[in-house]
């Protein structure tokens, strides 16, 4: 069985099918891309895991566990993380609240939580922003407490919608960086939507690719980027001649 | 215990504030020995009433952002329970309180579980409406009492245990020791891992649900705790006033003041209640008293309340206290 086992999922919003008929497997420890135009129904299939959307038909199965229809917060407490990918810019609470709201998930001990979200902004390097709110930081540095404050829950698997959009080349570093630590010191298995194709060829180690609803491929980034389906529908001509 | 010293420890406000927050305990110990008339007592009185009102008010109107439009139906429900007791069995006021909060709160949970399906302006209206059925049952239901209310039985002053006093110096320090449990349990809750929830939930719902925050349960805790305290100001309504109706503990009118208070002082602070409170509880009564004498103004005073209410919310949507804290950071 594996980590993440996604089986036939179909999501129909009334006449326009977002997710037809997807399957996939993650196995622990993976870093997995999803890529593919807008509109292909990336962020619908994240959600049909995570449970903002309830998946038509179709079952997704986490560590064992049926998880099909589940609420976010039950899917969250089950071991999954997510980020979003626009961050509501909010002016109640400070990023270290913020954090701490994602440790309380584990514990009910404000101290223990207090802890924890230092130590996980610390290691993020967020420390030195602590104190301000949201709404009073960067785009790159509000990302990054979104990260913070999902991995504050403690997930074993990350979803990151493009988490990585919006950033310029050197930020974006950073964020692979990351990600990479993530996954080799944490432990973390770690399932993105990405459309800048730098990162995701330089991160994943598997990608799978949607167009209209569909799942059109699935492999290695150097198979995908030669794939003809996958040019023809979202990496262009130029990009195959480019490379 | 752990919790108790989170509840006493204001250590994380500004020196100014805490201050403030001892020069007023000063004044609210000593205010029966200064030169108060009893008509400034019962204005007291009616500020501690709604500040606590108001305190629990904030936990799901403030902290958890719900805008929240019958809390009269729980004074109503506190109010009758220890004015019903002891009208039936003669049941002491601290037997019929806890009971009273117990009802409020199994209430609570009852009506909670399907308003918090909806959001928004449902909601509000949501909370409104069941706020007048319960008004509209008790104002035509003769067992207790219907439209005309019931009187509570006389007894010999001081009575300790059916908390019946002459003087109102008693009633003053009793409100003002329920003020403080209040007070101190605000203090934790904002601290706690609800409190801290229900501010997530309050600023991106999306975002708290992703963070394993049952938001529908969390509010609904957070409903029950506000009914609790809203219930113990009823139950101190019925045996301070010995005489309650429908129209004086569960009119919306009721309801809509202690929210229009926490929100006018600052929702989602712990000093908001209280700050509103001391400003409209005054306002109501002063100008309601001395406009209500004069010939021709009677009625001004409700313009005045609405004219000060609206400044306020349209120059900062976050209250008096938001006003405050504007400056001091300007000072900065």
């Amino acid at each position: 069985m594996s980590f993440l086992t996604v089986e036939n999922i179909v999501k129909d919003f009334g006449g326009l099918v977002a997710n037809n008929n997807i399957s996939f497997a993650i196995e622990e420890g993976e870093i997995i891309g999803l890529i593919g135009p807008n509109g292909a129904g990336k962020t619908t299939l994240f959600n049909c895991i995570v449970g903002y959307h309830r998946p038509d038909s179709g079952k997704v199965t986490f560590r064992e566990k049926d998880i099909t229809g589940f609420k976010p917060f039950e899917t969250n407490r089950a071991g999954i993380g997510r980020t979003f990918q626009i961050m509501k810019v909010t002016t109640g609470m400070t990023v270290l609240e913020n954090v701490m709201v994602g440790s309380f998930c584990r514990t009910n001990d404000r101290n223990t939580a207090r802890g924890e979200a230092l130590h996980v902004l610390g290691d993020l390097a967020l420390d030195a922003v602590k104190d301000y709110y949201i709404n009073e930081l960067p785009i790159a540095i509000q990302r990054k407490v979104g990260l913070a404050r999902a991995l504050a829950t403690k997930p074993a698997l990350l979803m990151l919608d493009e988490v990585a959009s919006g950033l310029n080349p050197t930020e974006i570093e950073e964020v692979v960086e990351l990600l990479r630590r993530l996954n080799s010191a944490k432990k973390i298995t770690l399932f993105l939507i990405e459309h800048i194709m730098e990162m995701v060829m330089k991160v994943s180690q598997r990608v799978i690719v949607l167009d209209y609803g569909e799942k059109i491929a699935e492999g290695l980034p150097a198979d995908i980027v030669k794939n003809e389906n996958v040019i023809k529908a979202y990496l262009g001509e130029k990009y195959a001649q480019g490379l | 215990m752990e919790k108790l010293k989170d509840a006493l420890n204001f250590s994380d406000f500004s020196k100014a504030e805490r201050i403030g927050l001892i020069i007023f305990s000063v004044f609210l110990l000593t205010f029966p020995w200064i030169g108060a008339g009893s008509f400034t007592t019962t204005v007291m009185i009616q500020f501690l009433l709604f500040s606590l009102f108001g305190m629990g008010w904030n936990t799901i109107g403030g902290y958890g952002g719900q805008v929240e439009l019958g809390k009269a139906q729980y004074v109503g429900i506190g109010s009758y329970t220890v004015a019903l007791m002891m009208v039936w069995w003669k049941v002491p006021f601290w037997v019929s309180m806890p009971i009273g909060i117990l009802i409020a709160v199994g209430y609570s949970f009852i009506i909670g579980y399907p308003l918090f399906r909806l959001k928004g302006h449902y909601f509000a209206i949501a909370t409104i409406c069941t706020s007048l059925v319960l008004k509209d049952i008790f104002d035509n239901w003769n067992l207790v009492g219907a439209a005309k209310g019931i009187e509570l039985p006389i007894h010999d002053h001081p009575d300790f245990l059916y908390m019946q006093f002459k003087s109102d110096t008693y009633y003053y320090y009793f409100i003002m020791a329920l003020f403080y449990i209040g007070l101190f349990y605000m203090n934790w809750f904002r601290k706690s891992k609800l409190g801290y929830q229900l501010r997530m939930i309050k600023d991106d719902e999306n975002a708290a649900e992703s963070l394993g925050i049952d938001i529908r349960w969390c509010k609904i805790k957070a409903y029950s705790i506000a009914s609790a305290f809203v219930a113990v100001g009823g139950g101190f309504m019925a045996v301070y006033n010995l005489y309650i109706d429908p129209a004086s503990t569960m009119e919306l009118s009721l309801s809509i003041k202690i929210a229009l208070m926490a929100m006018l002082g600052g929702a989602a602070s712990l000093w908001g209640p209280i700050i509103g409170a001391a400003f409209l509880v005054p306002l109501d009564r002063f100008l309601g008293s001395w406009l209500g004498g004069q010939k021709g103004l009677t009625g001004i005073d409700f313009m005045i309340y609405a004219g000060l209410i609206m400044i306020v919310s349209a120059y900062q949507p976050r209250g008096i206290w938001g006003i405050i804290e504007q400056f001091r950071k300007r000072g900065h």
